[in-house]
């Protein structure tokens, strides 16, 4: 992991000293809500339905139990003893009061966190692989790059009044476990011929009102111009992006609007004038890297005894080991998923008890590394095959030990209605609804793959357009709609989703799904996932199932 | 009839307004059913900015002899998340509670009173 | 007179005189040195220059410092004009002006100016301010001062923290 030196540590600091000033200033009277709203937004401080939401940044979805605890501490102590892992890896925290703010940046800021720029016209939290430095299929350490571009953005003083938000991903794996193709800016390293280390860059994916898939904007970019090509690319869109309407304000817009060709030339045109004077030393990127250096790893068999014998004897586990294990680069470990959507819980939603559970279980058996993923579930990258059954016991002791990762059950969902104030319908119980219609475990598995996600708004934080299974949550005449597409994908694959037909009432959602899958369990050929028997039939199929009634 | 509501600057608590001052359950807030008394309140609460934010009217409906925000996102900033009946000021329970949590239909979504600004 | 501050080489903030008088596009020039509108500059720069004025030029954020380019040798301030605070396009102007082009005359922040901004806007290379929120050369030199150290390499020249950290 990434540890804060000194001059890192001071900076945030400052930042928590600076808003600390703001917020007095702004309790006074000296800054009206229009100046303060921009600085809040800045820190992640956001005004929602019920009280302030405080979004902190977890960068790249890296933390330790340090860390974690620290959260879980700030949950009991200034919120309702739970947070919300978001699909940008981050935490939120729904209750938070403004004169609390101060004091909760400054505890964030003891243990080398913060909340900046997690909200606001301003570069985001940078979003990447959550299997980084444990899975053999990366081409380079994403972590590295996710980093320096953390460093290189936080209150960079050119780009941070943008026309609007801008959110960058980064993966190093032929498997994208970050949506990098829905992006303002996705990085996909890759090699050159020579073995050179580069990038992909895309520019322009976006979800919300108009989702677009990103187009390539350097097929290849020598890794070492990272900075001075992204400091091209923030310039023409703080230049060119549209001031005039918000909707139509991001970074997809006038990469639509120009052309993937020419917003391409206007980028080249700008970086050649910026040159290599705009690039991040070797020496910084090297010192960076150091910080990721492998952790040590134990010289293992592959094969666990302990722990093929232990699943031999609990089902359980041997379904836990199904769905929520991946393979690790080193032999005898594994990388555990832990799913944050029990039946009938909120999706992302973790106490601070678990959180507890979660830093323990991090320290004790996994080199003290947790992850967030966008898909707001943990995991702990590094865990021993003979430690997996008392990890997993001790998981299902806290309520985390849900089996079903990337299963139908596995539902991505936005706050909604019920926190929001900018949605149009919860989201909230529509997933708590379909995940009780398949709480059988044994039928969700013989599903396999489906990927639901669920938006109580156009803003698609819920990341609907990317669902197998997308679902958007609209108001007609006040009452909660809902609107299903089908076939998205936010992987290497990415695609927007279709629209399936007119948007159903709240009460008919979950039949629909249900619908579907049976439509699904019908068409399928062997290896098929959901997604791809729908890529196969289409629509029709499962429209007729859907809307049969209304013939 | 209407009712006049805002949240509370320094810890973000949906409030409503009753006499001059803001409370925390709509139980207790006053109601309007004269325009010019609503827009009256509505525009001394804008004067208060150290108080409260974006203080807005919103469209009120009959439930159960009791009087609940027509939209369903007020009655939710009335009552708290559905999916934590223990968060929220629906903890509390009683009458009023209980006639938010049965009012039916709503008209947009926002409740605001002329929610869209013509330019 | 509306106050004007200015960041002195020494990096400290005073209240100034200014020489200047911004005149619109529609009213009759006043003797003295003027800040003027870009299209105003191109229509009669040349003859307010031959006067033996400064003269300044006021640009909006959608009017690009490329085009006064050719200008700057002669022009003794750049006004970029912020019609909202929110919008971040004279930041890049600003930077651009000092950093590819070595303007060497005044930068100056005018609109919707607030002390908040005054970090953001010394580090790309303003260096007078016409606030818009009563605050004083103290304010801006308080928010100016509240970081030790910056990430980025800018305008200011300031020691990016990649140099710090090798011990420059």
């Amino acid at each position: 992991m990434y540890q804060y030196d000194a001059v890192d540590q001071d900076f945030v600091a400052d930042r928590a000293r600076e808003f600390r000033e703001q917020v007095a200033r702004r309790l006074s009277g000296e800054l009206s809500e229009d100046q303060f709203k921009t600085l809040r937004l800045m820190n992640g401080l956001y005004l929602q339905l019920h009280a302030y939401m405080l979004r902190i940044a977890i960068p790249y979805g890296s933390l330790n139990s340090r860390q974690m605890r620290r959260l879980a501490h700030i949950g009991r102590t200034y919120d309702r003893g739970y947070g919300h892992f978001t699909t940008r890896q981050n935490l939120q925290f729904h209750w938070i009061k403004l004169r609390d703010a101060p004091d909760i940046l400054d505890q964030l800021a003891e243990v080398n966190m913060h909340a900046i720029q997690t909200s606001g016209n301003c570069i985001r939290n940078v979003t990447s692989d959550p299997y980084a430095g444990a899975t053999a299929e990366e081409l380079d350490d994403p972590r590295v790059w996710s980093e320096a571009i953390r460093q290189w953005s936080s209150l960079h003083p050119e780009f941070s009044f943008l026309p609007r938000k801008f959110k960058i991903a980064i993966t190093a794996a032929p498997k994208d476990r970050t949506a990098a193709k829905v992006h303002d800016i996705g990085l996909m390293i890759r090699r050159g011929r020579d073995g050179q280390l580069g990038f992909e860059v895309i520019v322009g994916g976006g979800l919300g009102r108009t989702p677009y898939v990103g187009p390539t904007i350097s097929e290849f970019l020598p890794a070492n111009r990272l900075f001075s090509y992204l400091e091209a690319i923030l310039r023409v869109y703080n230049r060119h992006g549209r001031r005039d309407n918000i909707y139509k304000a991001r970074i997809k817009i006038l990469v639509a609007a120009l052309g993937a060709e020419e917003f391409a030339r206007q980028v080249a045109e700008e970086w050649a004038k910026i040159g290599p004077e705009g690039d991040l030393p070797d020496t910084e990127l090297a010192r960076i890297r150091g910080a990721f250096a492998a952790a040590a790893f134990d010289p293992l068999p592959a094969r666990s005894e302990v722990f093929e014998a232990a699943k031999a004897a609990d089902p359980a586990l041997a379904r836990f080991a199904r769905n929520n294990l991946r393979p690790h680069k080193k032999p005898g470990y594994a990388i555990v998923e832990v799913s944050l959507k029990t039946i009938g819980e909120t999706p992302g939603d973790a106490t601070s008890d678990q959180m507890d559970v979660i830093a323990d279980l991090a320290e004790r058996y996994g080199q003290d590394d947790i992850r967030v993923t966008h898909e707001q579930n943990l995991v702990l990258p590094h865990v021993r095959l003979d430690d997996v059954p008392e990890v997993f016991a001790q998981l299902q002791a806290a309520g985390l030990a849900s089996a079903n990762v990337n299963l139908i059950s596995d539902i991505i969902a936005c706050p909604g209605l019920d926190y929001c104030a900018l949605a149009n319908a919860r989201a909230i119980p529509v997933a708590q609804q379909i995940a009780q219609t398949f709480a059988d475990p044994d039928r969700a598995e013989a599903i396999g793959e489906l990927k639901i996600k669920i938006s109580g708004c156009i803003n698609a934080c819920g990341h609907h357009h990317v669902g197998h299974i997308g679902i958007l949550g609209v108001d007609k005449k006040g009452e909660e709609f809902y609107q299903l597409t089908l076939g998205g994908s936010g992987a290497e694959d990415a695609a927007v989703g279709k629209m399936l037909g007119p948007a159903l009432p709240y009460d008919k959602v979950a039949g629909a799904i249900d619908t579907l899958v049976e439509v699904y369990l019908r068409e399928r050929r062997e290896g098929e996932r959901f997604l791809d028997t729908y890529r196969r039939t289409g629509v029709e199929p499962f429209k007729e199932a859907v809307y049969a009634d209304a013939h | 009839m209407k009712a006049l509501t805002a949240n509370r600057l320094i810890d973000g608590d949906v409030v409503f307004w009753k006499a001059g001052t803001w409370v925390e359950r709509f139980a207790d807030a006053d109601l309007f059913d004269d325009a010019e008394a609503a827009e009256a309140a509505e525009g001394k609460a804008k004067s208060q900015p150290t108080v409260v934010i974006d203080p807005y009217l919103i469209d009120l409906m009959e439930s159960d002899g009791l009087w609940a925000p027509l939209s369903y996102r007020e009655r939710i900033r009335a009552l708290g998340p559905t999916n934590h009946p223990a968060h929220g000021k629906q903890a509390e329970g009683g009458e009023v509670i209980e006639a938010l949590l049965s009012a039916d239909g709503a008209a947009r979504s926002s409740g605001r009173v002329n929610l869209i600004k013509r330019k | 007179m509306p106050t004007l501050i200015r960041r002195q080489d020494n990096d400290q903030f005073v209240l100034a005189d200014d020489p200047f008088t911004a005149v619109s596009d529609d009213e009759g020039l006043p003797p003295g040195d003027v800040i003027i509108s870009f299209t105003r500059f191109q229509a009669e720069g040349d003859s307010l220059l031959a006067e033996g004025r400064a003269v300044g030029v006021r640009l909006e954020p959608a009017e690009e410092v490329e085009a006064l380019a050719y200008d700057l040798p002669r022009i003794a301030v750049v006004a970029l004009a912020f019609p909202k605070y929110r919008d971040g396009r004279g930041y890049t102007a600003a930077r651009l002006l000092r950093q590819r082009f070595g303007f060497g005359g005044e930068v100056r922040a005018v609109g919707e100016v607030l002390r908040e901004q005054a970090g953001f806007m010394v580090r790309c290379g303003f260096d007078a301010f016409v606030p818009a929120d009563g605050s004083t050369p103290q304010d801006w030199a308080h928010a100016v001062h509240r970081h030790r150290h910056v990430y980025q390499r800018a305008a200011d020249m300031r020691t990016p923290a990649y140099v710090e950290r090798e011990g420059g």
